[in-house]
């Protein structure tokens, strides 16, 4: 019972001590004020990546790979030492992995009866690249800007180009439902939503862009620094990883059911 | 372009996930929907089984049924059929034994008359011997000489008569 209290108290004069000597230390001053890093975070327009070592692009492409890249991986670990061993009574692993490709099929059935198979695909991918994007960015992982600066890479979405990439993506995944069932009356009706692609693109864009600039302004004063990037910066990402995902996928499931619905002949 | 729109990177980000739409589907969705599909179809391939192995237990059923309802009805006429068989049999036997007794009653009778006659036989050869033994002790008297008693019987049997 001693060693506990003594363990304890060791433990809050380290943390006291860390503060202390913290904000002791002060900073060396800023290379940008929070207007232009909340500008950059917007617009990524200072730190950019040479993307091949050719042109320069937002960080958050290279995210976008970087993700993909790491889907990838663990699909393909999955693939060969997971998938093979799947049993007619699951176990942990594979309950996950069917609850996460059944949620998705299921999505596409449900809102999609008469043609599911290329959506299910579709919400699969656009979910796990939503969730895992999001969820990326608290991994923190580092680059090196054109102007030699370190980056932490945000979360893909975080760029407006790549939520108007998933949201147009989304809007010809709908499009081509729309064609596959219904022919030209089926682009019709897509068209009729003409402000899907855009209501997605920037939803998506909003929602991930306000949580970068929530947790920049909160790393930006030391003074923020504690604790509170425990909620912003975690419980917020998790949040919106799972909201996004779930609105992303449930628009377009409902958008394709709708428009890939079988029209019928008065 | 406002806010930085880059045509270039989104085209970018399309083929980024269009790499990762193939190498998901392939990689993941699919085995995992195709495992998923099979153990769908194995249960209803068992499901199926029990039903149509249930088919046949109650198909068995109603057909054991009737031939219990048969097999009642066949041991009831079994039945009819035995009780009559040992009733005739019964008869049978109490004819044969009453004919049996009719043949004990005559043969009894038969040898009841026979032990009669053989009796009265036995008695009259008894009452012939014993008249023959009278006769003989009567004309073999030991103090005679029988000749002389024969002739004495012959002449008249006046000494026979004195005595």
């Amino acid at each position: 019972m001693k060693q506990h209290k003594k363990g304890l108290a060791v433990w809050v004069l380290v943390i006291v001590a860390l503060l202390i000597a913290s904000i002791l230390a002060g900073t060396n001053g800023r290379a940008e004020s929070v207007q232009e890093a909340m500008r950059d975070a917007v617009l990524h327009g200072e730190n950019r990546i040479a993307f091949l070592g050719g042109k320069t692009v937002s960080p958050a492409l290279i995210s976008a790979f970087t993700v993909t890249g790491l889907l990838l991986l663990a699909a393909l670990l999955l693939r060969v030492f997971a998938v093979p061993r799947f049993k007619l009574r699951p176990g942990k692993l594979q309950l996950v992995l069917e609850e996460a490709v059944g949620l998705f099929h299921n999505m596409a059935k449900s809102n999609s009866p008469h043609l599911n198979k290329f959506l299910g695909v579709y919400l699969f991918t656009a979910g796990a690249y939503v969730s895992i994007g999001t969820l990326f960015e608290l991994l923190g992982l580092q680059a090196l800007t054109t102007k030699g600066h370190p980056i932490t890479l945000p979360a893909p979405l975080s760029d407006v180009n790549a939520a108007i990439g998933l949201g147009t993506m989304s809007y010809l995944v709908i499009l081509s439902g729309g064609i596959a069932k219904n022919g030209l009356k089926g682009v019709g009706k897509t068209l009729k939503e003409f402000s899907l692609p855009i209501s997605m693109s920037f939803r998506l864009f909003g929602a991930l862009l306000s949580g970068l600039l929530v947790t920049e302004l909160v790393y930006y004063y030391v003074s923020l620094s504690f604790v509170l990037p425990v909620v912003v910066g975690v419980l917020f990402t998790l949040l919106h990883a799972v909201i996004q995902t779930y609105v992303l996928t449930m628009l377009t499931a409902l958008y394709y059911g709708e428009v890939s619905e079988q029209l019928h002949k008065e | 372009m406002p806010l930085n729109i880059d045509w270039q990177q989104i085209l970018l980000h399309w083929m980024n996930l269009a790499i990762l739409a193939g190498g998901l589907y392939f990689l993941l969705y699919k085995p995992v929907v195709d495992f998923m599909h099979k153990r769908e179809q194995h249960y209803k391939d068992m499901e199926d089984k029990a039903d149509r192995e249930l088919q046949k237990a109650e198909e068995a059923k109603a057909q054991y049924q009737q031939k219990l309802e048969g097999a009642e009805e066949e041991i009831r006429e079994a039945r009819q059929k035995s009780q009559a068989a040992v009733q005739k049999s019964a008869e049978e036997q109490i004819a044969l034994a009453q004919a049996q007794a009719r043949e004990i009653v005559v043969e009894a009778h038969a040898q009841a008359a026979q032990a009669r006659e053989k009796a009265i036989r036995d008695s009259q050869r008894e009452l012939k011997r014993l008249a023959s033994e009278a006769a003989e002790k009567l004309a073999f008297h030991k103090d005679d000489d029988p000749f002389d008693s024969f002739l004495d019987l012959a002449e008249g049997g006046s000494k026979h008569e004195s005595r």
